[in-house]
């Protein structure tokens, strides 16, 4: 009962890859750390304008965003098991975390900053995508859910 | 915990570690950590040693719990 690897040259077993796997989730989570750092850096102690960052910041928040999918579907997160009360304080903190970014941002960081009624339009914004992507995040975590259901089944 | 067992087992069948490693697809080192108890092997994993060494799994690897 000889089971050798069929792909000799990369000849890994069970052990290397996992070993392989812990390494790479490891030096992802170091890069995308570092990658809000210099975003932070840049935008806060640099005042730099977003356009300078821009790329930067559109592949963080790309890359978030397939994480959080990726982690639903896949079944390594659980939206199910957390109760409605939950998902709505998770979807609280997001709103209140973005707009504290955004108070930041243009009226801590920049002067003259912008108006009740401006913030009060860009806090309208933040709900609206958040909303969005919670509605995005819940429906893969359903899908993801069939789909385990099917494979079981 | 060091796993004796697969060793003994392997030693009698007169197999080395890495005749094992190439009857089930693994390293010769994942062979060596499972026999030091530093690694956890996947139930498929164990399988194959058990049959590779013509031993149950029960006989490799379910220990009772010293009181």
């Amino acid at each position: 009962m000889k089971t050798k690897n069929k792909k000799p040259f990369l000849n890994m077993d069970e052990r290397n890859k996992q070993v392989a796997f812990k390494v790479i989730t490891i030096m992802y989570f170091l890069t995308i750390i570092a990658m809000q750092g210099i975003v932070i850096y840049r935008q806060f102690a640099l005042g730099q304008n977003l356009s300078d960052f821009e790329d930067i910041a559109i592949i963080m928040t790309i890359n978030s965003i397939f994480l959080i999918s990726a982690l639903l579907y896949f079944g390594a997160l659980s939206i199910r098991k957390l109760k409605v009360k939950n998902i709505l304080l998770i979807y609280l903190a997001f709103i209140i975390l973005g707009s504290l970014f955004t108070y930041a941002k243009y009226n801590i960081f920049q002067n003259p900053g912008l108006s009740f009624e401006q913030l009060f339009d860009k806090l309208k914004i933040i709900t609206a995508i958040i909303g969005l992507l919670m509605g995005f995040w819940i429906l893969l975590s359903i899908l993801g859910k069939k789909r385990i259901d099917k494979e079981i089944e | 915990m060091e796993n004796i067992k697969i060793k003994l087992a392997r030693v009698e069948k007169g197999l080395s570690q890495q005749d094992l490693a190439d009857l089930v697809g693994a390293t010769r080192q994942t062979i060596g950590l499972i026999e030091k108890g530093k690694y956890n092997p996947s139930l498929n994993l164990c399988i194959k040693i058990a049959k590779s060494l013509d031993r149950t799994l029960n006989d490799l690897f379910w220990y009772e719990d010293k009181k």
